[in-house]
């Protein structure tokens, strides 16, 4: 354990939950705090966005429309007489939802084409070209051009994102296995027979894990700002269901007499955005000070 | 530096490879057959029949990217479905606006992102440091076609000083231009002057630390020649990486910040041919960005060799 710990920061001998961890990373830098109390304050209001959102998200109710920020509507209606606060509540569900299924397709898919290229020279050599073909592609076009070959579903804004962040996540456990895979306990679990199957899931995966976290939390950012912009330029997610990007898109045309439609709604994507980076940084100076902006 | 130079440029043939697959698969991805997608809902039967034979799709896939690859190489990407003109013209026509936008707001960038980036290694852990780099975190967490919409309702609406949207070119005289593109460079710039603050600022405190500027310091070289002669000027080649990175970036977000503004540009082109489902357009558009983006970064590398003379091919 005691060479464990040398190689691997992360994994300490007392073990600490994640609340401990996340106390000895606050302590660390104070921000970080900031950025776990915020991101818990959107999750939260995601799930209890059916008991706080004071109207019904989708109900026309034209008789209100477009009443500016007041008592009944803290932040106004919409052209249909919506509540936006009650829709930006709802949108935080479909925009986290986006957010953590992109990432964990993005992380399985990322470790898999990490593991192999890691492992394997002849692997390494076609699979990091797709990798650096891929990330050729600035990230929104890319996703805007697989969304108009798989069609506008909340579905396929997730394969398409997921798809679009793979190599990154790649990039990482490859570089975190060509460390791991030479080192003495890889060479002495070899020595004593394990096979080449188990060594990866047992030995190296564990030692790449702080990476992908790391990584993972910016994913799970840019995924949110990619979905916003994809449903904000209509190929996105389908205008009934209440998003972020969706309804900065509809206040866009009423930018005159309603500028409250857009704001509020992109005060939520900034605030999240800020929230998984500041959690970023913190974790990335925590788990690995040597990663340090790459 | 001429045997660096074709190492490099062989280099990029896998990868321009796998750009063009990609661009290539997409229009596989979608339900149907390629044909009647690439000429829309009101092709004839013998015109989606012909235009098979052409593409050769009864041929084996790996036969078919072959033909695609050797036209687009040519500058042949199809006809738009929409309009019935050549893919490469109707990009072209559109290119100007996106060259214009893409100009000013990396300018923009890095008029805020390096002086920020600067002041903030120089003045190290002050007021002056947090606040560059709270900018440089809102920066980063602020979706540009927000900001955009943002500035319109200050600027044009309340104060009435900018336009809200349109588009003049060059040829209609710079100020005007400028007057017209302001905000969409803002919208797009501030966002991305982000990266340009972080890694100018790293740069900078790593190149600081080196004996080298103590050594300026004590012989009695005022400070501003040590930053900006001894320092900065050995900092620049990691802070020109992360400026092509953002240049390329910026096309991607170029496409978002157009639509709010109702620019004519490339961005457009491909969401409004998204919408209409016109796909030799997004194909074009797609394989055309991938590959500026190539060879920006090509360009980076070659600069390398114009700021630091240690860096020999």
């Amino acid at each position: 354990m005691a060479q464990g710990a040398l190689f691997s920061p992360a994994v300490s001998p007392a073990r600490p939950g994640a609340a401990g961890l996340l106390w000895r990373m606050v302590r660390r830098r104070r921000i970080t705090g900031v950025g776990a109390a915020l991101i818990l304050i959107v999750v939260l209001g995601a799930l209890a966005a059916p008991v706080l959102a004071p109207y019904d998200p989708v109900a026309l109710n034209v008789p209100d429309r477009l009443l500016g920020p007041r008592d009944a509507h803290p932040f106004g209606t919409d052209e249909f007489g919506r509540d936006i606060l009650s829709r930006t509540l709802y949108g935080a569900r479909l925009s986290l939802l986006v957010g953590a299924l992109v990432t964990a397709l993005a992380a399985t898919a990322g470790v898999l084409v990490g593991l192999a290229a890691g492992s394997s020279p002849r692997a390494d050599r076609i699979l990091m070209r797709i990798m650096d073909g891929l990330m050729a592609f600035p990230d929104v076009l890319l996703a805007i051009g697989l969304m108009a070959a798989l069609g506008p579903s909340a579905r396929n804004v997730v394969l398409s994102l997921g798809f679009v962040y793979t190599p990154r996540i790649a990039r990482v456990v490859r570089a975190a296995v060509l460390v791991v895979i030479r080192l003495e306990y890889v060479e002495a679990a070899r020595a004593v027979g394990a096979s080449g199957a188990r060594i990866l899931a047992r030995h190296i995966l564990v030692n790449c894990a702080s990476p992908v976290i790391v990584q993972g939390t910016f994913i799970t950012a840019y995924a949110m700002l990619g979905e916003a912009a994809l449903s904000f330029l209509g190929v996105g997610v389908p205008p009934q269901v209440p998003t972020w990007g969706g309804i900065i898109s509809a206040g866009q045309v009423y930018l005159r007499q309603a500028p409250w439609i857009s704001l509020f709604p992109g005060v939520a994507i900034i605030v999240s955005v800020l929230a998984l980076n500041l959690l970023g940084d913190g974790l990335r100076d925590f788990l690995d000070p040597r990663l340090r902006y790459s | 530096m001429l045997a660096y130079l074709t190492g490099r440029l062989l280099a990029l043939l896998p990868v321009l490879l796998v750009v063009g697959a990609v661009v290539f698969l997409l229009i596989h991805l979608t339900p149907g057959d390629p044909a009647r997608v690439l000429l829309g809902q009101d092709a004839t039967p013998e015109q989606v029949q012909a235009l098979r034979h052409d593409l050769g799709l009864d041929r084996p896939l790996i036969v078919q990217f072959g033909l695609w690859l050797a036209r687009a190489v040519r500058g042949d990407l199809g006809l738009s479905i929409f309009q019935h003109v050549p893919v490469t013209d109707d990009i072209l026509q559109h290119a100007g606006p996106t060259v214009m936008l893409s100009l000013l707001a990396i300018t923009v960038a890095l008029l805020i992102g390096i002086p920020a980036g600067v002041v903030s290694a120089v003045f190290r852990n002050s007021w002056l440091d947090q606040g560059s780099l709270a900018l440089a975190m809102l920066g980063a967490a602020v979706p540009s076609f927000w900001l955009g919409l943002s500035l319109i309702v200050v600027f044009a609406v309340n104060l009435g000083w900018l336009p809200s949207s349109g588009y003049r070119s060059l040829s209609q005289g710079a100020g005007l231009s400028l007057h017209y593109l302001l905000l969409p460079a803002l919208a797009l710039g501030l966002p991305n002057s982000s990266l340009i603050i972080r890694f100018t600022r790293s740069s900078l405190l790593d190149v600081i630390g080196n004996d080298y500027i103590r050594t300026a310091r004590a012989k009695g070289v005022n400070e501003r020649a040590v930053i900006f002669h001894h320092a900065f000027r050995n900092a620049l080649v990691p802070i020109l990486t992360v400026v092509g990175l953002t240049f390329a970036a910026l096309m991607g977000g170029a496409v978002v910040t157009e639509t709010v503004f109702s620019l004519p540009g490339v961005g457009q082109l491909v969401v409004s041919s998204v919408l209409r489902r016109d796909y030799p357009v997004i194909q074009g558009v797609i394989l055309m960005v991938g590959t500026i983006y190539v060879l920006i970064n090509l360009g980076v590398d070659l600069l390398y060799f114009l700021v630091d003379p240690r860096v020999k091919y």
